[in-house]
């Protein structure tokens, strides 16, 4: 995980579904085709949301850790 | 019978023909589009809702709107009023000589402040920038009809050579109802019953609760 | 102006024909554009323009109707305003359904003639789907829905990992090491439908353990962004998801979170979608936990909530879905200042969040603004806290508070009822299923 270029960091701790979702949505549209972004959440509700969501948009979820009650994912730009 | 009345007369009958037959197939409209009963199970009655929506729910201060509204709520009251008492008295007009003169002097006053109900709802269309933006030509026409309508209807109330006026603008108002705007009264009992078994099967109106 | 293409024009007239029974034909037809509605929007109160009225919204698409379904709107479109649909006009009609209307049917309960100017919305909203104008975010949201359920094993660990790392707080909220949150349980009693996120399970698992409740989480959550986009396709397939674990599981009943459209949905659209009630109650966890309150259940101490406390009416829930009283009883119960807003129930303001705005960020500006009427009756209670049965309106209230310098904070009705229970469980309290 640590080796992998990231090009967007977003802070999406103490927001609610389905803000954490619209905001990486948002971001991702702004950057270029195999750009990543790394996010921290403190909602639960993305370890199963972010998936879900870049499955259905064709994006790609690089990883997921949980650590405590953060969580920390990366998502690459496929489409 | 003059001609002139007898012309009018069969105006006014050729007018409520295309009145009744138009409205029929508006009716037919409606009633061929699909409705589907609510399958899940009430909270509250359905019956009540539509009992309140017919009754108290169209009371003045029932609602925040025709309270902050009360002129304008009541002028269309008495407007809508006024037309019920005009077609009465269009329906009894041909035997103007029986009705007794006080009564016909009664009517008349109702029928003028009907009539000047219209005048006011010309008034209002203009000056509230979102109706003037919104207004068509059928709005004007329909409610420029229901006025001259009125006043026509008042006069011959008090004078029988204003019969056949009556009778002409009334054959003209009745047959222009089904294409025009003052088609809504169909519709009124429609969306007033759809109202009562919303809120009421629901249980939002409290007196459905 | 550029006309619409022959195809998308067909499009278009087939979807909004399709959308016609005779609930939307009398709505489209009623209004007499008497304008007295004005002031029963939350939008018009915050920005009094005329496009901000609902019967002018509304009128903008009995336009379209006219033009393309009324016979006089088709030969003489200038003497009753008709006007065809252009690329241009369909963008508008689709932005102005999606942005400036949250569907809270306050208008209707306001018409004269009761005209559902809600129900003229969703269908712009269906012909905006169908024509490829709806909001790229809900349209994104409906389908994550939709593939939770079609990888669900790809997620089933990930969401079963979330729910263990719940368990442990339930277990420190109740006293009880053996407190546990039970998921896929064939034959319990009540589905419970969560949203996503820990902040609809951990006080509903709390409340179920406290009140013995034979219950079992969903994998799937209750909000329904298909019902936003008003794509009656989507939406189905949505709730399909739960009413397929609910049958297989073969559950009495299915408990939605405060959700206001998921109960709406769920409660009342739903079964129409599919032609018959459905084999189980719907119910939401604001009618269980009030009758646990009332019954004596749960017992709760309102000295833990001492702030004064305010209730936002989410328009789903109360002016659609009949729950008034409930959330009051609740809150008479465990706040110790409950003041009501002004007006409040089922006349309550929109809080400008619903209808799919909070999800929509390219109007984050317009649904701010169209929050004043809801700041001005916030700040008007004194209250600190502003409590929320539903989580759109939740966050909207957030944000209103921050925009307009409320200084409330604003929690969820089930996080009071935790935070005022006196847990009774080991004590041999009474059970639900005893005194049921």
């Amino acid at each position: 995980m640590l080796e992998t270029k990231v090009d967007k960091v977003l802070d999406l701790k103490g927001l609610l579904c389905p803000v954490p979702v619209v905001k990486v949505s948002q971001a991702i549209k702004a950057l270029p085709i195999g750009a990543v972004i790394e996010a921290t959440a403190t909602d639960p509700g993305v370890l199963a949301d972010i998936p879900a969501w870049a499955r259905s948009t064709g994006n790609e979820v690089l990883s997921i850790e949980r650590q405590n009650k953060v969580i920390t994912f990366r998502v690459k730009r496929v489409k | 019978m003059s001609t002139l009345e007898v012309v009018t007369g069969v105006l006014a009958l050729t007018g409520l023909a295309v009145c009744v037959v138009g409205l029929g197939w508006r009716v037919s409209g409606v009633q061929g589009r699909p409705f589907r009963w609510d399958v899940a199970p009430a909270k509250g009655s359905a019956a009540r809702g539509v009992a309140y929506a017919f009754t108290l729910g169209m009371a003045p201060w029932a609602k925040e709107s025709t309270r902050r509204h009360l002129l304008a709520y009541v002028r269309g009251i008495l407007l809508h009023l006024a037309i019920f008492a005009g077609l009465a008295w269009l329906a009894a007009s041909p035997w103007h000589a029986e009705v007794p003169k006080v009564v016909r002097l009664l009517t008349a006053s109702v029928l003028t402040a009907g009539m000047a109900m219209g005048l006011a709802g010309f008034w209002m269309r203009r000056r509230e920038p979102a109706l003037r933006q919104l207004s068509t030509p059928d709005d004007y026409a329909s409610l420029g009809l229901v006025t001259l309508f009125l006043a026509t209807a008042a006069l011959s109330a008090v004078a029988a050579w204003c019969l056949p006026g009556l009778w002409a603008l009334s054959g003209l108002m009745l047959a222009y109802i089904p294409f025009g705007k003052l088609r809504h009264f169909v519709y009124f009992f429609y969306t007033r019953t759809f109202f009562g078994l919303l809120f009421g099967r629901r249980g939002v109106l409290e007196s459905a609760r | 102006m550029a006309r619409l293409d022959a195809n998308k024009a067909t499009l278009v007239k087939d979807t909004l024909g399709k959308l016609i029974d005779r609930k939307l034909l009398a709505s489209l037809e009623v209004c007499v554009r008497c304008g007295i509605c004005a002031e029963s929007c939350h939008y018009y109160l915050a920005d009094p323009r005329p496009e901000h009225a609902p019967f002018y919204r509304s009128e903008q698409v009995r336009r379209l109707y006219r033009s393309l379904f009324d016979p006089i709107g088709r030969h003489l479109p200038w003497w009753v305003g008709a006007q065809r649909p252009t690329e241009e006009s369909l963008a508008q009609l689709a932005e102005m359904a999606f942005s400036t209307c949250t569907l809270c049917r306050r208008c209707t309960l306001n018409c004269p003639s009761g005209c559902d100017t809600a129900q003229i919305m969703r269908a712009m909203r269906t012909v905006a789907v169908a024509a490829g104008l709806a909001p790229e975010m809900l349209v994104q949201l409906a389908d994550a829905s939709i593939a939770r359920e079609e990888h669900l094993e790809d997620f089933k660990e990930i969401y079963l990992e979330q729910v263990r790392a719940l368990e442990e707080e339930v277990r420190e909220a109740t006293g009880d090491p053996q407190a546990h949150i039970p998921v896929d349980v064939e034959g319990a009693d009540i589905l419970y439908v969560a949203l996503s996120g820990a902040h609809t399970i951990l006080p509903a698992a709390i409340l179920f353990h406290e009140a013995g409740s034979n219950w079992t989480l969903s994998m799937f959550e209750a909000s329904n962004y298909g019902v936003f986009l008003a794509d009656t396709a989507r939406a189905k397939r949505i709730t399909e998801r739960i009413v397929r674990e609910a049958e297989r599981l073969r559950v009495r009943e299915v408990v939605v979170t405060d959700c206001g459209h998921a109960y709406t949905t769920l409660r009342w659209e739903a079964p129409n979608w599919f032609g018959k009630p459905f084999p189980f109650q719907v119910r939401s966890l604001i009618e269980l936990v009030a009758g646990w309150i009332s019954d004596g259940i749960i017992t709760v101490d309102p000295t833990h909530n001492p702030e004064p406390v305010t209730y936002h009416d989410s328009c789903n829930l109360g002016r659609n879905s009949g729950l008034i009283e409930e959330p009051r009883t609740i809150l008479r119960a465990v706040c110790q200042d409950f003041r009501e807003m002004t007006p409040n129930r089922e006349h309550n303001y929109c809080c400008g969040g619903g209808g799919g705005l909070v999800a929509t960020p390219e109007w984050t500006d317009l649904r701010l603004k169209a929050g004043g009427p809801k700041a001005q009756q916030v700040r008007a209670t004194g209250a600190q806290v502003v409590a929320a049965s539903c989580d759109n309106c939740r966050i909207q209230l957030g944000d209103i508070s921050e925009h307009y310098a409320l200084g409330t904070r604003v929690v969820g009705l089930m996080e009071l009822v935790v935070k005022a229970l006196v847990p009774q469980r080991a004590k041999g309290h009474p059970l639900e299923a005893d005194v049921a």
